[in-house]
């Protein structure tokens, strides 16, 4: 074997070598997030009219519970609907704080079609935030035994 | 050129070889599978999902007085809000340095790998974001794993 061969034969081990001692390795990581909007709401508020002032009409009571919200995108809302309209007479409503950069409805009057009670939310993730049930009545309401409404809150439209 | 002259240089050469071929070397199972970030708990930022199914395996030579350290570094910027978090196991008498958000800079991920250590460990990825990231569509990043000599 002469001078060049020799050397040419030790430069292939040397990069062989090289090849097979690599100090590095890859990994391809992939991700990705998807739309996330979630709402809770806690507890069970519960309401009832049991006097008046003379003269007027009976004296309309609160109660309080809360909600949270996280949402990763821009735009969405609560809505809300009870299962059944309220007996004649009696009004529930309810009234969201909202989250920052949000704008509340402010007090909004329960029926069975979805009413917007809070708008504009966006990238968001917040709890403990008011949530305030009114119910008022009238005379012509009466006496009405104890009953329930089941509240269903929404979140949708964001983008 | 003759014989004699051939002969010191090719020695020089081989024994350059052979130090090549005995330097530290990592390599990894595969890819983890995609991290899907999907769901959160209302009024928390969106939950972290994480994966550990992959591993690496470090083999180092050995001279005397030498350690080895496992760095870690990403191809590209995570996006904004959104953070890629890595695990390494370490091997007998190295030390993981823990959880490491992963970004252009090599970050160490263990160190003290002693001499003469051929070990197969776990990676750990988590993903983790705010709701200020919005809504990524699937993409990816190349994690590069290097053994150096430490210190």
């Amino acid at each position: 074997m002469n001078a060049r061969r020799i050397l040419a034969t030790t430069a292939l081990l040397a990069g062989a070598a090289r090849a097979a001692s690599a100090q590095t390795a890859t990994q391809t990581v992939t991700f990705q997030i998807d739309a996330i909007n979630q709402i809770a709401f806690a507890g069970s508020p519960s309401l009832v009219i049991n006097t008046a002032t003379a003269g007027s009409d009976p004296t309309g009571v609160t109660a309080a519970a809360t909600w949270a919200v996280t949402t990763n995108q821009t735009g969405a809302k609560i809505t809300a609907s009870i299962g059944s309209n309220m007996p004649a007479g009696l009004t529930l409503s309810v009234n969201l704080t909202a989250p920052a950069g949000a704008a509340s409805a402010g007090a909004q009057a329960l029926t069975t079609t979805s009413v917007d009670l809070v708008t504009s939310i966006t990238k968001v993730a917040q709890g403990a935030m008011a949530v305030s049930y009114s119910l008022a009545a009238t005379p012509a309401a009466g006496v009405v035994s104890s009953t329930t409404r089941t509240v269903t809150y929404t979140i949708t439209g964001g983008t | 050129m003759s014989r004699w002259r051939v002969a010191p240089l090719v020695g020089t050469l081989l024994l350059i070889v052979s130090r090549v071929v005995v330097a530290q070397t990592i390599t990894v199972s595969g890819n983890p599978p995609a991290l899907k970030i999907t769901a959160a708990v209302a009024g928390s930022e969106p939950t972290s999902v994480s994966n550990n199914t992959t591993t690496y395996t470090v083999v180092t030579p050995n001279p005397a007085n030498r350690t080895y350290k496992i760095t870690a570094q990403l191809n590209a910027l995570m996006p904004a809000n959104v953070t890629l978090t890595a695990t390494l196991a370490a091997p007998t008498g190295g030390t993981s340095v823990g959880p490491v958000a992963l970004d252009l800079t090599a970050r160490d991920m263990v160190t003290g790998i002693p001499k003469s250590t051929n070990a197969t460990q776990s990676i750990t990825y988590q993903l983790s974001a705010t709701v200020l990231a919005g809504v990524v569509p699937s993409t990816n990043r190349i994690v590069t794993l290097t053994v150096l000599k430490f210190p």
